[in-house]
């Protein structure tokens, strides 16, 4: 039975984990991710669940990989300022391949910023905040429904991938109020344990080895060092580090399509917006506002990896529109996939994009 | 079941230098371990970066290397998440002093029921030997070639003061006694604190006239007092001398803690009370 | 049973000779294969453990064990005819 509830974003994000079986929160209060945090707080011990208000960031990040590793669904949310505060540890976690799942509620930047306005200024940062080459994967929600839907997908993607995986909301989406619609399940995916006799860190064809969770004797030892497939550091062995590190980003940059999450409007459009997040909502008023085919629309909710395939879809585009609340950071990654001319439409200041200003941009250009 | 059953033995002999006082620290730890009869499938140790905290590498149990500080934070998540898992964390005196101060504070408040064996070595030995926040006044470092100018912190009293509920410090001389310590530790509930003055020849010995491995542990030796004697020397009105340190059981309470074990429930006769 | 120092490990440090109560252990004069001198036993018939380990069925003593760094310390049974012998069981 499916029900109907008028819940803000965060709310929603919360319940989505919930429902898809978390069963650990560590986190720190930061707007505009504060809701996340309470609502955890108040509905985790009903379920056996455990919150864990940590003394900063950097203590959330590090107790729900050690939550993950006996087993538990684990997740923390956070805004700008922790998200940079977290980066050792989720380099960690991509070292280690560990899942979990961090909420990141963006709000303008850089620095303490505008705690209160929206901004989709960590984009770059989620891909490539923590030092060195590893892979995550990124997701955009842009209603109430898919803080939802996106969450609990979420942790089925860490686990299937081993890699901590972010949602990057921003704060018109978390603290906005909608109408959502509540499936009666989730469909939850396991992770793969380790088959016993197999080193743990060893992986097969699809590059992701099995979980050997702490307490079921598998004795493993984990490391951030660079480490052989028995887990025992090998720091000083360059072919070791050069596949481990290879492997790390390979098994996320060489699957996209099976993480890819798009919508296709007008595929055969010159002109098309590319959006992702709260700016969704400013396209589809100006879609709805002139209807036709002249305007296409590719919404991604899946940002990292790229989904590259989706750009070829649009066979006559002439130009990519992307309006973003950042300086074009995600214009550029897209730049790159394409010789079409990817026409930035930034916004900084924490206010969404008017349908207007993107209808100027749009007549200008043609 | 000895102590050594519990190492990795295709990983031995291990990193550490000749006469370094980790490895006497580990030794007795896991003979503690050994004593309370623990299973290695319920055991996790946790450490953070440096010398003290390649240790878990060498054990046979499931254990969690992580990044410099975080040690007691990572232990938190596991403790809290499965409270059935034994977990021991291993840390060196920067790894939780400096960079780790905050988690250990809050280790200390929260009174989690993991026991924290900090190896001090007054200096950071990985790194090449810069001064660490408990290197004494006036020794020499490399980041202090003019002698520490910085006074150095007492862990032990810090423990106290944020709300362990089991404190004890001892040095790699009195092996026995740290045993003894460490199993105390481990059976008491909530946050156990165990600091061990160790030796580093390489790093603080070399820099500040230990030329032997010998003579640095007799100065451990010599310089430690036991808490019952200065408690006696401060009833009596004598002063106790500067550098010397204070060894023995220094706190042992039943503060209220978190992350502990689902007690076994055990049969009751009808009409019995529970 | 009888000491046995295992010269993969050990790293000449020499704190086992300064930990024993009966100064079992002499500093060693020759360097073996890897470059470390390891101690020499000077009449290891007087450890407590070795003597009488087997007739308590517990460790006693054993500072030696737990002091060395480079966990090299063990005991080992002995055979019934051998060169070196402990023999002592009260």
């Amino acid at each position: 039975m499916t029900r109907t509830e008028f819940w803000q974003g965060n709310t929603a994000c919360a319940e989505g984990a919930l429902a898809a079986g978390c069963n650990f929160f560590g986190g720190y209060p930061i707007t505009p991710s504060t809701e996340v945090a309470e609502h955890m707080a108040a509905k985790l011990p009903k379920k056996n669940g455990v919150f864990i208000q940590m003394e900063d960031e950097i203590a959330s990040m590090a107790s729900i990989i050690g939550a993950s590793w006996t087993g538990a669904r684990a997740m923390t949310a956070t805004s700008g300022p922790g998200f940079s505060l977290m980066m050792e540890n989720i380099g960690f976690a991509a070292m280690t391949e560990t899942p979990c799942v961090v909420v990141n509620v963006q709000r303008g930047g850089p620095s303490t910023g505008q705690p209160t306005m929206a901004a989709q200024g960590d984009m770059m940062q989620a891909r490539f905040g923590s030092h060195g080459d590893y892979s995550i994967i990124a997701l955009c929600p842009a209603t109430v429904q898919e803080m939802y839907e996106l969450t609990a997908k979420a942790f089925n993607l860490a686990d299937t991938y081993r890699v901590p995986v972010f949602l990057m909301a921003d704060e018109i989406v978390g603290h906005m109020r909608e109408k959502i619609i509540i499936p009666d399940s989730v469909e939850r995916v396991p992770r793969r344990e380790l088959a016993r006799g197999t080193l743990p860190f060893q992986a097969g064809e699809d590059l992701v080895p099995g979980f050997p969770q702490f307490g079921k004797g598998y004795g493993v030892h984990v490391t951030g060092l660079t480490h052989d497939e028995r887990g025992y550091p090998a720091a000083t062995n360059p072919k070791l580090h050069a596949d481990l590190v290879q492997r790390l980003v390979d098994k996320i940059e060489l699957a996209p399509d099976e993480m890819a999450d798009y919508d296709i409007v007008n595929p055969d459009a010159e002109d098309v917006f590319i959006a992702y997040g709260a700016p969704v909502r400013t396209v589809q008023q100006v879609m709805h506002d002139r209807p036709g085919k002249e305007i296409g629309f590719l919404r991604i909710r899946t940002v990292w990896p790229f989904p590259e395939k989706a750009l070829s879809l649009f066979k006559n585009a002439r130009r990519f529109l992307v309006p973003e609340m950042n300086l074009g950071q995600m214009a550029r990654e897209f730049e790159r996939h394409t010789k079409v001319p990817v026409i930035s439409i930034p916004k900084l200041g924490g206010e969404l994009h008017t349908p207007d200003e993107l209808v100027a941009v749009l007549e200008a250009r043609r | 079941m000895s102590f050594d059953d519990w190492y990795r033995q295709d990983r031995l002999p291990h990193i550490y230098c000749a006469g370094c006082g980790n490895g006497t620290i580990i030794n007795c730890t896991l003979a503690a371990v050994d004593q309370m009869g623990w299973k290695k499938e319920e055991t996790v140790f946790v450490s953070g970066i440096g010398c003290s905290s390649r240790a878990p590498g060498y054990i046979v149990t499931d254990s969690l290397h992580t990044t410099h500080g975080r040690a007691i934070a990572f232990a938190t998540g596991v403790k809290m998440a499965n409270p059935e898992l034994n977990v021991v964390v291993f840390t060196g005196d920067g790894d939780l002093a400096a960079i780790g101060g905050n988690h250990f504070i809050h280790g200390c408040r929260r009174n989690i029921d993991l026991t924290v064996v900090c190896m001090n070595n007054q200096i950071y030995g990985m790194t090449g030997g810069q001064g660490s926040p408990t290197t004494p006044k006036g020794c020499t470092s490399s980041t202090t070639p003019y002698g520490c100018t910085e006074i150095p912190f007492d862990l032990c009293e810090l423990a106290i003061a944020a709300g362990a509920n089991y404190v004890s410090r001892w040095t790699s001389y009195h092996v026995k006694e740290l045993e003894k310590a460490a199993k105390a530790g481990l059976e008491t509930k909530g946050f156990s604190f165990i600091e061990a003055m160790v030796q580093c020849p390489t790093a603080f010995g070399r820099r500040n006239k230990f030329r032997q491995v010998a003579d640095h542990v007799e100065y451990l030796r010599a310089h430690s007092i036991l808490k019952a004697k200065v408690d006696r020397m401060i009833e009596a009105g004598e002063t106790v001398p500067e550098n010397m340190f204070v060894v023995g059981e220094l706190a042992k309470r039943n503060r209220p803690y978190l992350g502990a074990k689902m007690p076994v429930k055990t049969e009751t006769k009808p009409g019995a009370k529970p | 049973m009888k000491l046995a120092i295992d010269e993969t490990r050990c790293k000449g440090c020499n704190l086992c000779t300064k930990v024993c109560p009966y100064k079992i252990f002499r500093e060693g004069r020759k360097p073996n294969r890897k470059g470390t001198s390891v101690p020499e036993l000077d009449r290891p018939e007087r450890c407590t453990n070795c003597r009488l380990r087997n007739l308590y069925g517990r460790t006693l003593c054993g500072v030696c064990q737990l002091t060395c760094p480079d966990q090299a310390i063990s005991w080992v049974e002995e055979e019934p005819y051998e060169r070196k012998k402990v023999a002592i069981e009260y």
